[in-house]
This record gives structure tokens, C-alpha cells and sequence, in this order.
């Protein structure tokens, strides 16, 4: 624990370093607020009755999961592909810490990062700008932080995966496209799921993106409430486990065999 | 014309260098199609919950995102890898062009092709003929000029908008985060017609970083969706003017860089 602490302190204060970079991740976050909330707003202006849900409920979820995006996705697998790339990645092995653990706790340092210094205040100010919902009661506040938890495994799993796939084979440009669009749209994160149509509604529902934005989100705006809710953290939890289990066995296969290519 | 041809030279080796990983290209050309593909279905979930955004309909939005498509393509395909200058520099890459008898500019431009860039332009072509018979257009040749020069402009708005935020790493040494962020605002406005946001956003976009006129208003003049009454309506035809200022600006910004490196260097 105490290792994991000080990667994830390390990580945290790496982030804290780049001050413009910063401010620039700031400036984009509000534009951001403000153009999915003029987005929904427009559309809900034009049809009230196609949402199922009130404009207030439609616009914190869409402000949060952009939000939640920015946060959460501190993109390991770029990390992953950038030491194997350089060759860095047997400084890395060398440690005397599991790297899977090791990536955790960086992912997770920069996660708090970006929560705390990004996503809460910037939340905040929107809730005066855009009219956000406000946090529920304890309960649901409670249910929405477990959430939010098991959302981060899933995503940071999954992108573990990735970098593994990258160690092995391919150049990650490539296929980063395609996987970050095929998250954005089957996590919710852009529309969520219940504006889709049926068919596509229930391949998202087998799918684990659907954990990572989905979930949480819906939960926060009380869109997803009572069993329902309990339901769907169930879920995430069982996606976080069963990646977890895959992750855990991918790595450990790989690393055999970048420990016998390196002599 | 000299530099034009060393270019040209240096693209052709570029793209023989990147013909050697097969299974490479292939998982590109894959990627960028789902990638395509899912964008296009967020279009069409949307317009099929709500019949039209803000006026526009399912084709008008299909022809302004592949407009911007056909424009960011030719970018990705010559261009893409002007993201990764804080890598150049780091690594050192980019102190070999300056030791060169020949244009640093030039020797980092031709230094790679990201060949996915076909699948973009394929996409995009196909879209925008969809889109074309769809609507029912029939352009002039003046229209198909200006179709023309709104790609170009288009490739060169993306390209120097990169360009200058790379730059920034020449101070700071890092501007992989800023460019990720000028993608996602990108994102924004390739999806969405820009009038279904407030006046702010639009002026950003318009004004300060003036992605709308890699599609938005170009769009309006080719769909016949300007507003004659409109004082503003004069922006449809803008996008070849702010193409070449930004050229300007960016070739200043990029001088100003290259000395600052330069002496920093030692």
C-alpha cells in the first residue's frame, strides 16, 4: 500500500509540473461545458418530448461524461506503448513491483489528479453557469462514488489490454481510433443509450463500455435508481473482475515472453 | 520550386518506409472506418430521434462532416505526424534537420505519411456523393471551383492549427495534451452544424480558432444555406482568406520557434 501511494503521489505531482499545460486542459473543459451544453439544450428547445428524461437531467449527464472522460481516461496504454518503444520498458520490469500494479497506481494518481484540481471545481462553476443538477442525497451520492470506482477498473483494465496489445503487435496510432470512438459510443459518453434504437441498445448492453459512462452517470442524474441502480453497479462490478482476470493472465503471458526475447 | 521537389522526394521514400508493415496499414484502414462509421451512426441516432438539428437534415449533416473529412484526409495523410514534434524533439530527430543542407521545415514535413488517410478520403468521398444526390444538387462550375479551394483550405486551417500548438513545445517542451484538446474541439464542430451553439462558441470557432471554415461555412454556400439577409452572410466565401492568413501566421510562429530552439541549443 505504501508503494502504491508514493507511484500514485509520483504521478500526481508529473502532472502538477506542466502548468501551461494545465491551464490549457482548463480552458478546453470550459468550452467543452459550454458547447455540449448548448448542443442539448438545442435539441431539447426543438423537441422536449424525445428525451425521457427533463432538460436539467439531459445536461448534467452529458456535461458529466464528458467530464468523467477527461478524467478517467489518463491512457496507460500510451505509457505501456511509449516504453516498449524506447526500450524503457526493462527499467520498468526491472523494478521489484508487479507492473500491472505499478500502472494502476500511476493511472490512479493521475486520476486524482484531474478529479480534484479539473473535474470537482469545474463541476462546481458549471453547476452556476448551466443549471447542473446537484449532487443527490447521501445515498445515491454514496452509490454514485462506488460507481465512479468500479467505472475507473473497468476503463483503466481495458486500456491495460490495449497496451498489452500494443506490446505485442502493432503500432497504437492505428487502432486507437477505433478503439476510443468504439467506447465513446457504446459507454454513452456522446448519446447516451437509452436515445438509442432497440437493436443497438441491446449490443451495447452486453458490452463492458457501457460501465464506464453509462452507469455512473446515469445514476448520478437519478436516471438509474433503487434495485435498478444496485443492479448496475453489480454489473460493473462483475465487468471489473472478469477484466481484471483477462488483464491479469494477458500480462502475465506476455511478460514470459518479453523476458526470454530479452535473453 | 526547389524545396517542392526535395518535398516530393523525401514523401516518396515516406511512403516506401511505411509500405514495409502490411498488417500495420491494414489495422489503420480498419480503425478508421469503425472510427467513420460510428460517427456517422451518432448522425443518424440523432437525427432520427429528432428528424432535423436545428434545420438541418440527416444528408446536410452527412455532407458537412464528410466536407470536413475530405479536408482533414489530405491533412492526415501528409501532415499527421506534426503532432508528434515534442517526440522529434525530445528524441533528437529534429536536430538532424538542422544540421542539413536543406530546409528543416521541409526535411520534418516529409519525414512520414500516415497512409490511413486513404480510408478517410474514400469515406469522405463516398459521403459526399451520397449527400449530393440526396439533396438534389446541381452545382455550377463556380460551385465545383469553390467546392475545389474549400478542401485545400480546409487541409491548411487543420495544418497550421496543429503546427502553431506543436509549436508551443518549443517552450515548454510538451504539446501533445493541447493537441489532443484541439481535436476534441475539432470533434465538436465536425459533427455539429455551429449555429445550434451559443454566440461565444461560434465566435471562437469563427474568430480565434476558426475550425467552422474547414466545413460550416463553406457548407452554407455549397448546400444554399446562407441567409441573404444576414450581415454575416459574406463568411460562407472566407475560407481560401482565412486558409492563407493562417499560412502566414503560422510560418511566423514556426521562424520564431526555430530561432528560439535554435539558440537554446547552444
Amino acid at each position: 500500500m505504501k508503494i502504491f501511494l508514493s507511484f500514485a503521489r509520483q504521478a500526481f505531482h508529473n502532472s502538477a509540473v506542466y502548468r501551461f499545460e494545465f491551464w490549457m486542459r482548463l480552458f478546453w473543459v470550459y468550452l467543452l461545458m459550454y458547447s455540449v451544453y448548448w448542443v442539448w439544450k438545442t435539441l431539447y428547445t426543438q423537441s422536449p418530448g424525445a428525451f425521457g428524461v427533463s432538460l436539467e437531467q439531459m445536461v448534467t449527464y452529458a456535461i458529466l461524461a464528458m467530464m468523467l472522460d477527461i478524467v478517467l481516461d489518463v491512457g496507460p496504454e500510451w505509457y505501456m506503448a511509449n516504453q516498449v518503444r524506447t526500450g524503457a520498458i526493462d527499467t520498468d520490469l526491472m523494478k521489484p513491483l508487479d507492473f500491472h500494479f505499478h500502472m494502476l497506481a500511476r493511472s490512479v494518481g493521475e486520476v486524482l489528479f484531474g478529479l480534484g484540481i479539473l473535474a470537482v471545481p469545474s463541476f462546481a462553476i458549471g453547476y452556476f453557469l448551466f443549471d447542473l443538477q446537484p449532487p443527490g442525497d447521501g445515498s445515491t451520492s454514496l452509490l454514485f462514488a462506488i460507481s465512479l470506482i468500479f467505472s475507473f477498473f473497468v476503463l483503466f483494465h481495458i486500456s491495460f489490454l490495449i497496451g498489452i496489445l500494443t506490446m505485442i503487435t502493432l503500432d497504437i496510432r492505428n487502432i486507437a481510433w477505433a478503439y476510443y470512438s468504439l467506447i465513446s459510443f457504446f459507454s454513452g459518453q456522446i448519446v447516451p443509450l437509452w436515445l438509442f434504437p432497440d437493436a443497438l441498445r441491446k449490443i451495447s448492453e452486453v458490452l463492458p463500455f457501457q460501465a464506464i459512462y453509462y452507469i455512473p452517470v446515469s445514476i448520478y442524474i437519478r436516471n438509474l435508481k433503487g434495485t435498478a441502480a444496485l443492479q448496475a453497479v453489480g454489473l460493473q462490478v462483475f465487468w471489473a473482475i472478469v477484466l481484471a482476470f483477462i488483464a491479469r493472465w494477458a500480462w502475465n503471458r506476455v511478460h514470459t515472453r518479453l523476458t526470454v526475447q530479452g535473453g | 520550386m526547389d524545396g517542392l521537389g526535395l518535398y516530393f522526394r523525401l514523401i516518396r521514400v515516406a511512403i516506401q518506409a511505411r509500405l514495409q508493415y502490411r498488417a500495420d496499414f491494414l489495422a489503420g484502414i480498419i480503425g478508421v472506418i469503425v472510427m467513420n462509421t460510428v460517427t456517422v451512426s451518432l448522425i443518424s441516432i440523432m437525427v432520427s430521434r429528432f428528424r432535423h438539428i436545428n434545420g438541418w437534415t440527416m444528408w446536410e449533416m452527412v455532407f458537412l462532416y464528410c466536407l470536413w473529412l475530405l479536408g482533414h484526409s489530405l491533412y492526415s495523410f501528409f501532415f499527421w505526424h506534426i503532432r508528434a514534434l515534442e517526440e522529434y524533439l525530445v528524441e533528437g530527430t529534429f536536430d538532424q534537420f538542422l544540421l542539413r543542407p536543406a530546409s528543416p521545415f521541409i526535411m520534418f514535413l516529409a519525414r512520414e505519411v500516415q497512409y490511413i488517410g486513404i480510408a478517410d478520403l474514400t469515406f469522405a468521398a463516398l459521403g459526399l456523393s451520397l449527400a449530393y444526390r440526396n439533396l438534389d444538387l446541381q452545382w455550377t462550375g463556380v460551385q465545383w471551383l469553390f467546392f475545389g479551394l474549400a478542401v485545400i483550405a480546409g487541409t491548411l486551417i487543420e495544418t497550421t492549427l496543429v503546427l502553431m500548438i506543436a509549436c508551443i513545445s518549443f517552450w515548454t517542451g510538451r504539446s501533445r495534451r493541447a493537441s489532443q484538446l484541439l481535436m476534441r474541439l475539432n470533434v465538436m464542430v465536425q459533427y455539429y452544424p455551429i449555429d445550434i451553439f451559443g454566440y461565444t462558441f461560434r465566435l471562437i470557432v469563427t474568430g480565434l480558432i476558426p475550425v467552422a471554415f474547414m466545413n460550416y461555412y463553406p457548407t452554407l454556400m455549397l448546400l444554399g444555406k446562407l441567409d441573404p439577409q444576414s450581415p454575416w452572410s459574406w463568411l460562407g466565401y472566407m475560407s481560401p482568406v482565412v486558409a492563407l492568413i493562417l499560412v502566414i501566421l503560422a510560418s511566423g510562429i514556426w521562424h520564431l520557434a526555430l530561432r528560439r530552439y535554435s539558440s537554446a541549443g547552444g
